[in-house]
């Protein structure tokens, strides 16, 4: 773990290198000098906070549910590996795709993230620090985060949410997934800088 | 319509149905294996519960078309022959059912439960066993499984 | 043996000598209100020959008992087994008269062709307690006519038999009861002899285990889902998602083309869609469009306006002394209101039917709890005779008072007919849900005024609810003029304890848009949960031990109010029930009369993560006779696990006339993790026939509970589902 000091006023800027990836916190000045940057980091985080995804992230052991995000019905829990326990995992209910007659939503790989990656109650700028740390988002270089946010089956999922088990569509991210995928992309080409607040 | 062909109980079957089927009705009605039950149709109490590739699933919500290749347990299969599974000779030492409906869906859970936890605490019975049972026979259950743990535990492997 | 002509040429003994039975059981069904004296005592027993008995069937021996030439016993029951084990109950009764061993009988669901068709129906908790006399003469006389032939046969006198597991025996020659039946066409009907000694019982008072384990264990296909015909095709019916609401301008075009569609049918007042699998049907309904032409926009306030004490037409059934208000006597005046929700039956086994119909006859296999109003609503709808309808009977995955209503039966019949096939249909889990027939929801007024020293001088219960026995099955609608009141919701309402000096009880009825009916044990939950926690409310205020307050209140003068006092006093000591928190956990008691079974719960809860945790429940429970006894604590543990559920969790919704939620998981019902760690038991024999089991246990749950939460938090909670957030 380090730790990273931010004076928002000088022109000062902490560089620490990791083996695989930079992270940059830099002050509003430097930030402003990229505008296109920040407007990507908060397209993408308007979706990658919204209930679609943050349902899978919670901050407990089980997983958030429906348009209201309530607790998953029935005690569901993470378990050791995201995939539930041995009575029931996941995959009792969910499979590879939504199950238009059942209502249950599926997609490749279906789990609730790792508490790592706990993104229920906490700030874009938490998230993004979080997902950009391999120490807490499984070791992954920014390329692989940007691979994982547009091309992953999972995360692809909250544009194809399917239906509810009382055939109610269910609500997509603000932003839609072609704009969302370029907005990643930009920002992580652009350092992925997260902004200080 | 498509073939999908899939084995269930030891035996290959090759069914030819719209692949969207729930297999809970390919297996009630095409294979008419009545055990496995229907209580909902949206995997929310676990009456349909099967094994797939060991792994307990809710027939209900997957679509036949996914069992293309896979090994299928239904309650039928969970003895062998005049056999009883430990979990349904549990069941009956206890005299745990009422209705009974539900029964084979709980059995299944258990039984995949005990594949990986042999020796399951309460704790473990309350955070893995999620099915419904309206008569409410939970009691029952509880003492089933720990008896049903024993007898597995004092059983050859199976 | 169950022969035709056997059936016919007996009919006549029959009547004369069976007659008697068609009374039996209606002191229990009495005891349901249970009043202690004057005016309502009065008011319930003129109506005797007015109300339906608990068992109005046929009790020849030769209808309900056959026995093959392998010597295999099968009972055809008329009472239907829902998981309340009276399957095994009737076997154990016959076994010990008709001397046969438990493992050669096998209980079998009469079909109505059989003629053993019960008028009454399963429920009630009433079916042992009913037939436990007729079917222990029945049994005795089958044991007694085979005892004659084969003293015939054998060439001895009847005293010289031995008879024992299905087997007579006389110097050296031994004949199967299998045999001698073998053998003979005509029977004559002596009387029923002496029955057996209690210190004889082999099977009854015993441990059996049930006989339908083997199968419920195998996943056997004995559900009502699980029917079959041979060419059999599938159907799915529309029903309506809104209450209060017509459904017209069906439009079935895109139906009729989906894959597998065989015909939809638009007729009779429904639409239904029939397909070659339950899949195909399904999809094909949803495609069915059509209008919603509401009468009232209901929403769930409104409901809880209309259910309001005050409001509807009022009937006291309990007036023993002055209204709490008349009282003279100094003292200080408490009340307080109580309300319970909307609950659903949730079954897992849906309702439905197969039914075919051929040549102006149709069968039909189905989980009912009134078989023979089911064959009698089909065959008028059909417009054929009742004897033309067959209705077999299968398991119930399920019963808890929804299939006392089985109009869907009717629309499979002419679903059947319309197609020339044998029909399979039944709900989907969300028709269930929105065509429930529901416990209705209550409110309460609890008054009660009690003098300086602590005396209750008078108690007063306010209920208002909704309909439960009216427009039902099982109670004809004339019963609505007769009875002046809805014996369902005002079950367990009356006030028990007859030392108070000035008791009264009465009941505000309003109909609601939506149908409602028998949930396990009718308004015992409702009632129960006001009144005993509103007593163990008045033991805090007055400082008194809440057991003791009880006792004090219940005379030595009938025999009720002594088993209701044994039943307390055996529930306070089996818990070591203790006031006070230890290890953060408080106990709360409560105790009920139910159809004339005492029940005393102690609950033993604690506060957990915000959430309401009972740890153990002590029960006492005086059910008379057990003729079961593992069975009788299966019904315990189920009750007290289910009121638990109904106590903590359940209650539906009501929003712009539609009913939700419309599932498990969102209709939370209690899980594995939600019941107790321990259930203790206790039975007391209170009586000497069996009393009622499957509903009485469930009365005391909800106040246990609330009366310990009431210790926890210092609070005292007043609705159902209970909730501490």
């Amino acid at each position: 773990m380090f730790s990273v000091i931010t004076l928002g006023l000088a022109n000062y800027s902490l560089i620490v290198k990791q083996p695989h990836s930079t992270i940059e916190i830099l002050s509003s000045d430097e930030i402003s000098d990229d505008p296109n940057a920040e407007k990507s980091f908060d397209m993408m985080m308007d979706v990658l906070m919204h209930k679609r995804c943050v349902n899978c992230h919670p901050a407990g052991d089980t997983p958030l549910q429906g348009e209201d995000s309530h607790l998953h019905n029935f005690g569901i829990v993470r378990g050791e590996d995201g995939h539930g326990l041995a009575g029931y995992t996941c995959g009792t209910c969910h499979q590879e795709e939504n199950n238009k007659i059942s209502g249950v939503p599926g997609a490749p790989e279906w789990a609730v993230a790792p508490a790592e990656m706990v993104w229920e109650g906490k700030s874009r700028v938490e998230i993004a620090t979080q997902m950009m740390d391999p120490a807490r988002n499984g070791g992954r270089t920014p390329e692989e985060i940007e691979k994982h946010l547009t091309e992953h089956e999972l995360v692809l999922w909250a544009w194809e949410p399917g239906i509810d088990a009382e055939g109610m569509p269910r609500e997509k991210p603000p932003v839609p997934v072609d704009e969302y995928i370029t907005a990643v992309k930009n920002w992580i080409h652009a350092g992925a800088v997260i902004p200080a607040q | 319509m498509m073939k999908i062909s899939f084995t269930i109980n030891g035996e290959n079957q090759i069914v030819d149905v719209d692949g969207e089927t729930p297999l809970l009705w390919v297996i009630r009605d095409g294979l008419d294996l009545k055990g496995t039950k229907y209580g909902c149709g949206k995997a929310a109490c676990g009456a349909c519960t099967i094994h797939v590739e060991g792994n307990a699933v809710r027939s209900c919500s997957y679509p036949v078309k996914m069992a293309e290749g896979k090994n299928i347990i239904t309650i039928e299969g969970l003895s062998t022959g005049d056999n009883l599974h430990p979990v349904q000779q549990a069941w009956k030492e206890e005299v745990v059912p009422q209705c009974g409906y539900c029964q084979p869906g709980f059995m299944m859970a258990t039984a995949a439960m005990l594949n990986e936890i042999p020796k399951p605490t309460d704790k473990d019975i309350d955070q893995n066993i999620i099915n419904i049972c309206r008569c409410a026979t939970y009691y029952r259950m509880r003492k089933a499984i720990h008896r049903a743990a024993e007898i597995q535990s004092q059983s050859p492997s199976l | 043996m169950a022969n035709k002509e056997n059936r016919e040429k007996s009919k006549g003994l029959r009547r004369r000598k069976f007659l008697k039975y068609s009374g039996v059981g209606m002191g229990l069904m009495l005891g349901g209100v249970w009043v202690s004296r004057n005016y309502s005592r009065r008011y319930f027993f003129d109506l005797v020959e007015t109300m339906v008995p608990t068992y109005i069937g046929d009790t020849s021996p030769l209808v309900w008992i056959q026995i093959s030439p392998e010597n295999k016993v099968i009972i055809h029951s008329s009472k239907v087994e829902m998981g309340q084990g009276t399957f095994t109950s009737i076997a154990q009764i016959v076994a010990e008269e008709l001397e046969v061993d438990i493992d050669q009988i096998e209980v079998t669901h009469a079909a109505t062709d059989t003629g053993n068709v019960d008028g009454f129906g399963t429920g009630g908790s009433l079916s042992i307690a009913g037939l436990w006399k007729p079917l222990s003469e029945m049994a005795a006389t089958m044991r007694l006519m085979l005892s004659n032939e084969a003293a015939a046969r054998l060439g001895v006198s009847a005293s010289q038999l031995n008879l024992e597991n299905g087997k007579i025996s006389a110097g050296g020659s031994t004949i199967t009861y299998g045999e001698i039946v073998a053998g003979v066409t005509e029977w004559s009907f002596p009387d029923a002899p002496k029955l057996k000694k209690r210190s004889d019982y082999k099977y009854v008072g015993k441990p059996v285990p049930r006989v339908d384990l083997h199968d419920k264990v195998i996943g056997a296909p004995i559900f009502g889902i699980d029917a079959e015909y041979p060419d059999m095709v599938y159907a799915s019916v529309v029903r309506s998602r809104l209450v209060d609401a017509k459904m017209s301008n069906f439009d079935t075009s895109a139906a009729e083309k989906m894959p597998g569609v065989l015909k939809v049918v638009n007729e009779n007042g429904f639409v239904g869609v029939i397909a070659n699998s339950f899949f195909e049907a399904d999809n094909a309904r949803h495609k069915i469009k059509f209008d919603y032409t509401t009468n009232k926009v209901w929403n769930l306030s409104d409901v809880n306006e209309k259910i309001k004490v005050g409001n509807g037409k009022k009937i006291i059934f309990q007036k023993e002394g002055k209204a709490v208000d008349d009282i003279d006597e100094e003292g200080e005046i408490i009340e307080m209101e109580f309300s319970t929700p909307i609950g659903a039956h949730a079954q897992l086994e849906p309702n439905g039917a197969v039914a075919y119909y051929q040549d102006g006859k149709v069968e039909l296999k189905l989980s009912t709890q009134v078989v023979d109003f089911t064959r009698k609503e089909v065959a008028s709808a059909l417009g054929i005779d009742k004897n033309d309808v067959n209705v077999i009977p299968t398991f119930l995955g399920g019963g808890f008072g929804r299939r006392l209503h089985t109009p869907h039966a009717v629309q499979v019949a002419l679903m059947s007919k319309a197609v020339g096939k044998p029909v399979k249909c039944f709900f989907d889990r969300k028709q269930e849900f929105q065509n429930d027939t529901f416990r209705p929801p209550s409110h309460h007024i609890m008054k009660a005024k009690v003098s300086e020293s602590g005396a209750l001088l008078g108690l007063e219960h306010q209920l208002a609810s909704g309909d439960t026995m009216f427009n039902s099955a099982l109670v004809p609608s004339v019963s609505a003029t007769i009875l002046r009141a809805d014996i369902g919701s005002i079950r367990g309402g009356a006030i028990m304890y007859d030392n108070i000096p000035e008791i009264r009880a009465s009941y505000y009825h309003s109909e609601l848009p939506f149908a409602t009916s028998y949930w396990r044990s009718l308004g015992l939950l409702a009632n129960a949960f006001a009144i005993e926690s509103f007593l163990d409310e008045i033991a805090i205020r007055t400082k008194q031990d809440p057991i003791e307050l009880r006792l004090k209140y219940l005379s030595d003068n009938n025999p009720y109010s002594v088993r209701i006092k044994n039943v307390i006093k055996a529930c306070a000591k089996k818990a070591a029930y203790r006031e006070g928190i230890v290890d953060g956990k408080a106990m709360g008691f409560a105790s009920t009369i139910d159809i004339g079974s005492p029940c005393a719960h102690v609950a033993e809860v604690s506060i957990e993560d915000g959430r309401i945790k009972v740890h153990k429940v002590t029960v006492a429970f005086d059910c008379g006779v057990a003729v079961n006894p593992d069975q009788v604590r299966a019904q315990v543990e189920g009750c007290v696990c289910m009121g638990l559920s109904a106590s903590l969790y359940e209650k539906m919704d009501l929003k712009d006339n539609k009913l939700h939620p419309v599932n498990y998981g969102a209709y939370r019902i209690a899980m594995m993790r939600d019941v107790p760690r321990e259930i203790d038991t206790v039975l007391i024999q209170g009586t000497d026939i069996p009393g009622p089991v499957g509903e009485p246990p469930l009365g005391p749950i909800a106040a246990a509970i609330n009366n310990a939460v009431r210790r926890l938090i210092d609070k005292r909670l007043t609705s159902l589902p209970l909730n501490i957030s």
